[in-house]
Protein backbone atom coordinates (compact mmCIF):
# COMPACT_ATOMS: atom_id res chain seq x y z
CA UNK A 1 0.00 0.00 0.00
CA UNK A 2 1.37 3.40 -0.98
CA UNK A 3 0.98 6.44 1.20
CA UNK A 4 -2.70 7.44 1.29
CA UNK A 5 -1.86 11.07 0.73
CA UNK A 6 -3.18 12.48 3.98
CA UNK A 7 -0.14 11.47 6.02
CA UNK A 8 1.98 14.05 7.74
CA UNK A 9 5.66 13.49 8.37
CA UNK A 10 8.12 14.28 11.15
CA UNK A 11 11.65 15.35 10.30
CA UNK A 12 12.76 12.17 12.07
CA UNK A 13 10.99 10.16 9.33
CA UNK A 14 7.81 8.98 11.08
CA UNK A 15 4.50 9.37 9.30
CA UNK A 16 1.15 9.95 11.02
CA UNK A 17 -2.29 9.59 9.47
CA UNK A 18 -5.54 10.73 11.10
CA UNK A 19 -8.23 8.08 11.13
CA UNK A 20 -12.01 8.66 11.15
CA UNK A 21 -12.17 7.26 14.69
CA UNK A 22 -10.17 10.19 16.05
CA UNK A 23 -6.95 8.28 16.62
CA UNK A 24 -3.91 8.60 14.36
CA UNK A 25 -1.84 5.78 12.90
CA UNK A 26 1.96 6.09 13.01
CA UNK A 27 4.69 4.33 11.06
CA UNK A 28 8.08 5.08 9.58
CA UNK A 29 8.55 6.26 6.03
CA UNK A 30 9.62 4.08 3.13
CA UNK A 31 12.76 6.20 2.85
CA UNK A 32 13.73 5.51 6.47
CA UNK A 33 12.95 1.80 6.24
CA UNK A 34 15.07 1.45 3.13
CA UNK A 35 18.03 2.95 4.97
CA UNK A 36 17.75 0.33 7.73
CA UNK A 37 18.68 -2.92 6.06
CA UNK A 38 18.49 -6.38 7.64
CA UNK A 39 16.11 -5.67 10.51
CA UNK A 40 16.45 -8.14 13.38
CA UNK A 41 14.49 -6.81 16.35
CA UNK A 42 11.88 -4.24 17.29
CA UNK A 43 10.73 -2.97 20.66
CA UNK A 44 7.26 -1.43 20.84
CA UNK A 45 5.85 0.86 23.54
CA UNK A 46 3.15 -0.23 25.96
CA UNK A 47 -0.49 0.55 25.26
CA UNK A 48 -1.61 3.33 27.57
CA UNK A 49 1.77 5.08 27.59
CA UNK A 50 1.54 8.86 27.44
CA UNK A 51 4.08 10.43 25.11
CA UNK A 52 5.32 13.86 24.19
CA UNK A 53 6.03 14.97 20.66
CA UNK A 54 9.57 13.97 19.76
CA UNK A 55 9.81 11.40 22.56
CA UNK A 56 11.33 8.03 21.69
CA UNK A 57 8.60 5.41 21.69
CA UNK A 58 10.53 2.40 20.54
CA UNK A 59 13.66 0.98 18.98
CA UNK A 60 14.49 -0.95 15.84
CA UNK A 61 17.64 -3.03 15.59
CA UNK A 62 19.20 -3.82 12.25
CA UNK A 63 22.41 -5.78 11.75
CA UNK A 64 24.44 -2.58 11.98
CA UNK A 65 22.39 -0.10 13.94
CA UNK A 66 19.83 0.58 16.63
CA UNK A 67 17.45 3.40 15.73
CA UNK A 68 14.82 5.10 17.83
CA UNK A 69 11.46 6.03 16.46
CA UNK A 70 9.64 9.02 17.86
CA UNK A 71 6.12 10.16 18.61
CA UNK A 72 5.20 12.77 15.99
CA UNK A 73 2.63 14.33 18.36
CA UNK A 74 1.78 14.26 22.05
CA UNK A 75 -0.91 11.86 23.15
CA UNK A 76 -1.65 8.38 24.41
CA UNK A 77 -0.60 5.12 22.75
CA UNK A 78 -3.90 3.31 22.28
CA UNK A 79 -2.82 0.40 20.09
CA UNK A 80 0.42 -1.22 18.93
CA UNK A 81 1.01 -3.51 15.98
CA UNK A 82 1.96 -6.58 17.96
CA UNK A 83 2.36 -8.67 14.80
CA UNK A 84 5.18 -6.48 13.55
CA UNK A 85 8.16 -7.63 15.69
CA UNK A 86 7.57 -11.19 14.47
CA UNK A 87 7.32 -10.12 10.85
CA UNK A 88 9.72 -7.24 10.41
CA UNK A 89 9.80 -7.62 6.63
CA UNK A 90 6.34 -6.03 6.66
CA UNK A 91 7.96 -2.70 7.50
CA UNK A 92 9.71 -2.63 4.14
CA UNK A 93 7.00 -4.40 2.16
CA UNK A 94 4.13 -2.16 3.25
CA UNK A 95 5.40 0.78 5.34
CA UNK A 96 2.16 2.79 5.03
CA UNK A 97 -0.22 -0.14 5.47
CA UNK A 98 0.42 -3.38 7.35
CA UNK A 99 3.74 -1.94 8.54
CA UNK A 100 2.05 0.59 10.83
CA UNK A 101 3.61 0.68 14.29
CA UNK A 102 1.31 2.39 16.81
CA UNK A 103 -1.95 4.29 17.05
CA UNK A 104 -1.97 7.45 19.11
CA UNK A 105 -4.88 9.44 20.46
CA UNK A 106 -3.48 12.95 20.02
CA UNK A 107 -3.90 15.42 22.84
CA UNK A 108 -4.59 18.05 20.20
CA UNK A 109 -5.41 16.76 16.70
CA UNK A 110 -4.60 20.18 15.29
CA UNK A 111 -0.90 19.58 15.97
CA UNK A 112 -0.78 17.18 13.02
CA UNK A 113 -1.09 20.16 10.72
CA UNK A 114 2.23 21.46 12.04
CA UNK A 115 4.09 18.49 10.59
CA UNK A 116 5.41 18.20 7.04
CA UNK A 117 3.04 17.32 4.22
CA UNK A 118 4.13 14.77 1.63
CA UNK A 119 5.71 17.29 -0.73
CA UNK A 120 7.64 19.01 2.05
CA UNK A 121 8.84 15.65 3.34
CA UNK A 122 9.88 14.64 -0.16
CA UNK A 123 11.90 17.85 -0.41
CA UNK A 124 13.52 17.08 2.95
CA UNK A 125 14.55 13.64 1.78
CA UNK A 126 15.96 15.01 -1.47
CA UNK A 127 18.00 17.55 0.50
CA UNK A 128 19.70 14.84 2.59
CA UNK A 129 23.46 14.76 2.01
CA UNK A 130 24.69 11.99 -0.26
CA UNK B 1 41.35 27.46 6.07
CA UNK B 2 38.60 24.87 6.23
CA UNK B 3 35.19 25.50 7.69
CA UNK B 4 34.36 23.98 11.05
CA UNK B 5 32.46 21.14 9.35
CA UNK B 6 35.65 20.10 7.56
CA UNK B 7 37.36 18.96 10.75
CA UNK B 8 37.47 15.64 12.53
CA UNK B 9 38.34 16.29 16.16
CA UNK B 10 40.03 13.34 17.88
CA UNK B 11 40.74 12.40 21.49
CA UNK B 12 42.65 9.67 23.25
CA UNK B 13 40.82 8.90 26.50
CA UNK B 14 42.05 7.01 29.53
CA UNK B 15 40.91 3.48 30.33
CA UNK B 16 37.63 3.55 32.25
CA UNK B 17 34.75 1.38 33.43
CA UNK B 18 32.08 0.06 31.11
CA UNK B 19 29.41 2.42 32.38
CA UNK B 20 31.77 5.38 32.05
CA UNK B 21 32.67 4.45 28.49
CA UNK B 22 29.05 4.05 27.40
CA UNK B 23 28.12 7.35 29.04
CA UNK B 24 31.04 9.04 27.31
CA UNK B 25 30.00 7.62 23.93
CA UNK B 26 26.48 8.94 24.46
CA UNK B 27 27.91 12.34 25.37
CA UNK B 28 30.13 12.24 22.30
CA UNK B 29 26.97 12.00 20.17
CA UNK B 30 25.42 14.98 21.95
CA UNK B 31 28.65 16.92 21.54
CA UNK B 32 28.82 16.13 17.80
CA UNK B 33 25.28 17.43 17.41
CA UNK B 34 26.08 20.53 19.46
CA UNK B 35 29.24 21.33 17.51
CA UNK B 36 27.89 20.24 14.13
CA UNK B 37 30.99 18.23 13.31
CA UNK B 38 32.29 14.66 13.52
CA UNK B 39 34.18 13.64 16.67
CA UNK B 40 36.17 10.51 17.37
CA UNK B 41 37.61 9.15 20.58
CA UNK B 42 39.76 6.12 21.30
CA UNK B 43 39.66 4.48 24.70
CA UNK B 44 40.40 1.46 26.82
CA UNK B 45 38.81 -0.45 29.70
CA UNK B 46 40.04 -0.56 33.27
CA UNK B 47 39.35 -4.30 33.60
CA UNK B 48 38.09 -7.15 31.42
CA UNK B 49 34.48 -6.07 30.80
CA UNK B 50 31.61 -7.56 28.85
CA UNK B 51 29.45 -5.17 26.84
CA UNK B 52 26.10 -6.57 25.82
CA UNK B 53 24.26 -5.58 22.66
CA UNK B 54 21.27 -3.39 23.38
CA UNK B 55 18.78 -6.22 22.96
CA UNK B 56 20.71 -9.17 24.35
CA UNK B 57 19.33 -10.95 27.41
CA UNK B 58 21.22 -10.44 30.65
CA UNK B 59 20.30 -14.01 31.57
CA UNK B 60 22.30 -15.25 28.60
CA UNK B 61 25.37 -13.39 29.82
CA UNK B 62 24.96 -14.71 33.35
CA UNK B 63 24.70 -18.28 32.12
CA UNK B 64 28.19 -18.29 30.59
CA UNK B 65 30.80 -19.36 33.20
CA UNK B 66 33.68 -18.01 31.11
CA UNK B 67 32.57 -14.40 31.76
CA UNK B 68 31.05 -14.86 35.22
CA UNK B 69 33.77 -12.80 36.91
CA UNK B 70 33.66 -9.89 34.48
CA UNK B 71 31.59 -6.74 35.00
CA UNK B 72 28.81 -6.36 32.44
CA UNK B 73 27.49 -3.19 30.81
CA UNK B 74 24.75 -2.84 28.24
CA UNK B 75 25.56 -0.80 25.14
CA UNK B 76 23.08 1.58 23.52
CA UNK B 77 23.92 -0.09 20.19
CA UNK B 78 22.98 -3.55 18.95
CA UNK B 79 24.89 -6.64 17.92
CA UNK B 80 26.58 -9.33 19.96
CA UNK B 81 28.48 -9.20 23.24
CA UNK B 82 32.09 -8.03 23.34
CA UNK B 83 34.79 -8.88 25.84
CA UNK B 84 36.88 -5.76 26.31
CA UNK B 85 40.24 -5.26 27.91
CA UNK B 86 42.60 -6.40 25.17
CA UNK B 87 41.03 -4.29 22.45
CA UNK B 88 41.31 -0.77 21.11
CA UNK B 89 37.85 0.75 21.19
CA UNK B 90 36.71 3.78 19.24
CA UNK B 91 33.55 5.85 19.11
CA UNK B 92 32.87 8.12 16.16
CA UNK B 93 29.91 10.50 16.33
CA UNK B 94 28.52 12.53 13.46
CA UNK B 95 25.68 15.04 13.41
CA UNK B 96 22.55 14.01 11.54
CA UNK B 97 23.18 16.51 8.77
CA UNK B 98 26.48 14.89 7.82
CA UNK B 99 26.67 12.62 4.77
CA UNK B 100 27.98 9.78 6.96
CA UNK B 101 24.73 9.83 8.95
CA UNK B 102 22.38 9.37 6.02
CA UNK B 103 22.19 5.59 6.47
CA UNK B 104 24.20 3.05 8.47
CA UNK B 105 26.55 2.02 5.68
CA UNK B 106 28.62 5.12 4.81
CA UNK B 107 30.03 5.50 8.32
CA UNK B 108 30.56 1.78 8.70
CA UNK B 109 32.35 1.63 5.36
CA UNK B 110 34.58 4.63 6.09
CA UNK B 111 35.84 3.25 9.40
CA UNK B 112 36.31 -0.34 8.33
CA UNK B 113 37.93 0.45 4.98
CA UNK B 114 40.29 2.78 6.82
CA UNK B 115 41.42 0.01 9.16
CA UNK B 116 42.01 -2.38 6.27
CA UNK B 117 44.24 0.29 4.72
CA UNK B 118 46.20 0.80 7.96
CA UNK B 119 46.74 -2.91 8.42
CA UNK B 120 47.89 -3.20 4.83
CA UNK B 121 50.55 -0.61 5.64
CA UNK B 122 51.68 -2.90 8.47
CA UNK B 123 51.76 -5.99 6.27
CA UNK B 124 48.62 -7.56 7.70
CA UNK B 125 46.32 -9.06 5.08
CA UNK B 126 42.87 -7.96 6.17
CA UNK B 127 39.61 -7.64 4.27
CA UNK B 128 35.93 -6.99 4.78
CA UNK B 129 33.86 -10.11 5.23
CA UNK B 130 30.72 -10.57 3.06
CA UNK B 131 28.78 -11.60 6.16
CA UNK B 132 26.89 -14.62 7.34
CA UNK B 133 23.07 -14.51 7.39
CA UNK B 134 21.75 -12.86 10.56
CA UNK B 135 19.27 -14.81 12.62
CA UNK B 136 17.77 -14.77 16.12
CA UNK B 137 20.05 -17.74 16.83
CA UNK B 138 23.21 -15.71 16.17
CA UNK B 139 26.12 -16.58 18.47
CA UNK B 140 26.25 -14.62 21.73
CA UNK B 141 29.63 -13.02 21.09
CA UNK B 142 30.17 -10.37 18.41
CA UNK B 143 33.46 -11.94 17.39
CA UNK B 144 31.72 -15.25 16.71
CA UNK B 145 29.43 -13.51 14.19
CA UNK B 146 30.20 -12.15 10.74
CA UNK B 147 28.20 -9.15 9.59
CA UNK B 148 28.73 -7.74 6.14
CA UNK B 149 31.74 -5.45 6.31
CA UNK B 150 33.31 -6.84 9.47
CA UNK B 151 37.09 -6.77 9.19
CA UNK B 152 38.73 -10.18 9.21
CA UNK B 153 42.39 -11.10 8.79
CA UNK B 154 43.88 -14.12 7.11
CA UNK B 155 45.80 -16.50 9.30
CA UNK B 156 49.55 -16.15 8.67
CA UNK B 157 50.63 -18.13 5.63
CA UNK B 158 47.11 -19.01 4.63
CA UNK B 159 44.76 -17.64 2.02
CA UNK B 160 41.41 -16.00 2.71
CA UNK B 161 38.87 -18.30 4.33
CA UNK B 162 35.24 -17.84 5.29
CA UNK B 163 36.09 -18.40 8.95
CA UNK B 164 39.04 -16.00 9.06
CA UNK B 165 39.31 -14.39 12.51
CA UNK B 166 37.25 -11.23 12.91
CA UNK B 167 39.34 -8.43 14.36
CA UNK B 168 36.98 -5.43 14.07
CA UNK B 169 33.26 -5.21 14.68
CA UNK B 170 31.19 -2.04 14.99
CA UNK B 171 27.64 -1.02 15.82
CA UNK B 172 25.67 2.21 15.67
CA UNK B 173 23.09 4.03 17.71
CA UNK B 174 21.11 6.39 15.49
CA UNK B 175 19.69 9.21 17.58
CA UNK B 176 17.53 12.13 16.49
CA UNK B 177 20.40 14.63 16.39
CA UNK B 178 23.46 12.44 15.82
CA UNK B 179 24.73 8.98 15.03
CA UNK B 180 27.36 7.33 17.21
CA UNK B 181 29.24 4.29 16.00
CA UNK B 182 31.54 2.42 18.30
CA UNK B 183 33.64 -0.60 17.62
CA UNK B 184 36.31 -2.87 18.95
CA UNK B 185 39.63 -3.74 17.33
CA UNK B 186 40.68 -6.94 19.08
CA UNK B 187 44.42 -6.79 19.73
CA UNK B 188 45.02 -10.11 21.46
CA UNK B 189 42.97 -12.94 22.85
CA UNK B 190 41.73 -11.93 26.29
CA UNK B 191 43.27 -13.97 29.16
CA UNK B 192 40.97 -12.26 31.68
CA UNK B 193 38.02 -14.47 30.75
CA UNK B 194 37.54 -18.19 30.25
CA UNK B 195 38.54 -19.92 27.04
CA UNK B 196 34.94 -20.08 25.77
CA UNK B 197 34.86 -16.29 25.64
CA UNK B 198 38.23 -15.77 23.97
CA UNK B 199 38.79 -14.94 20.33
CA UNK B 200 42.02 -14.53 18.38
CA UNK B 201 43.14 -10.96 17.95
CA UNK B 202 45.37 -8.91 15.71
CA UNK B 203 48.57 -10.25 17.26
CA UNK B 204 47.41 -13.78 16.50
CA UNK B 205 47.15 -13.04 12.77
CA UNK B 206 50.56 -11.46 12.34
CA UNK B 207 49.70 -7.95 13.46
CA UNK B 208 51.83 -7.93 16.59
CA UNK B 209 53.86 -5.05 15.23
CA UNK B 210 50.75 -2.83 15.51
CA UNK B 211 50.74 -3.32 19.28
CA UNK B 212 54.12 -1.59 19.58
CA UNK B 213 52.51 1.76 18.85
CA UNK B 214 48.80 1.69 19.45
CA UNK B 215 48.61 5.45 19.30
CA UNK B 216 50.34 5.32 15.96
CA UNK B 217 47.74 2.85 14.71
CA UNK B 218 44.92 5.03 16.04
CA UNK B 219 46.40 8.11 14.41
CA UNK B 220 46.85 6.37 11.07
CA UNK B 221 43.35 4.92 11.30
CA UNK B 222 41.91 8.35 12.04
CA UNK B 223 43.87 9.86 9.17
CA UNK B 224 42.41 7.32 6.74
CA UNK B 225 38.88 7.83 8.10
CA UNK B 226 39.25 11.57 7.71
CA UNK B 227 40.56 11.20 4.17
CA UNK B 228 37.47 9.17 3.25
CA UNK B 229 35.28 12.05 4.39
CA UNK B 230 37.44 14.87 3.07
CA UNK B 231 38.15 15.96 6.64
CA UNK B 232 41.20 17.35 8.39
CA UNK B 233 42.13 15.71 11.72
CA UNK B 234 42.90 17.73 14.82
CA UNK B 235 43.96 15.77 17.90
CA UNK B 236 42.74 17.44 21.09
CA UNK B 237 44.93 17.57 24.21
CA UNK B 238 42.10 16.98 26.71
CA UNK B 239 39.04 14.78 26.61
CA UNK B 240 35.95 16.22 24.97
CA UNK B 241 34.10 15.73 28.27
CA UNK B 242 36.28 18.21 30.18
CA UNK B 243 33.99 20.76 31.78
CA UNK B 244 30.94 18.56 31.33
CA UNK B 245 31.45 16.41 34.42
CA UNK B 246 27.89 16.82 35.72
CA UNK B 247 26.42 15.68 32.40
CA UNK B 248 28.79 12.73 32.36
CA UNK B 249 27.86 11.77 35.93
CA UNK B 250 24.18 11.80 35.04
CA UNK B 251 24.68 9.56 32.03
CA UNK B 252 27.02 7.33 34.03
CA UNK B 253 24.34 6.80 36.68
CA UNK B 254 21.89 5.64 34.02
CA UNK B 255 24.31 3.09 32.60
CA UNK B 256 24.93 1.75 36.11
CA UNK B 257 21.24 1.24 36.85
CA UNK B 258 19.90 -2.31 37.03
CA UNK B 259 16.88 -1.02 35.12
CA UNK B 260 19.12 -0.43 32.09
CA UNK B 261 21.37 -3.45 32.48
CA UNK B 262 18.48 -5.82 33.04
CA UNK B 263 16.04 -4.33 30.56
CA UNK B 264 16.05 -7.65 28.74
Amino acid sequence: MAAAGNERFAKTHEWIRPEPSGVATVGISAYAVEALTDLVFMQLPAVGKRVQAGESIGEIESVKAVSDFYAPVAGEIVEVNTALPGKLETLAADPYGAGWIVRIKPDDPATLAGLLDASAYDALVKSQPH
Amino acid sequence: MGMIGDLLLAWWDDAASGAHNMAADEMLAAEAARRGQPLIRFYGWDSPTVSLGGFQAIAAARSIPAIAAAPVVRRPSGGGALVHGTDLTYALAVPRGHAWARSPLPLYDAVHEALVAVLDEHGVVARRHPGWPASPADPFFCFSRRASGDVVAARPGQGAADDDPKILGSAQRRLAAAVVQHGSLLLTSNPGVGAAARHPGLADVGGGVCLESLRGVAEAWTRHIAAAGGLRVIWQPATFAAGREAELASALARYREARWLERR
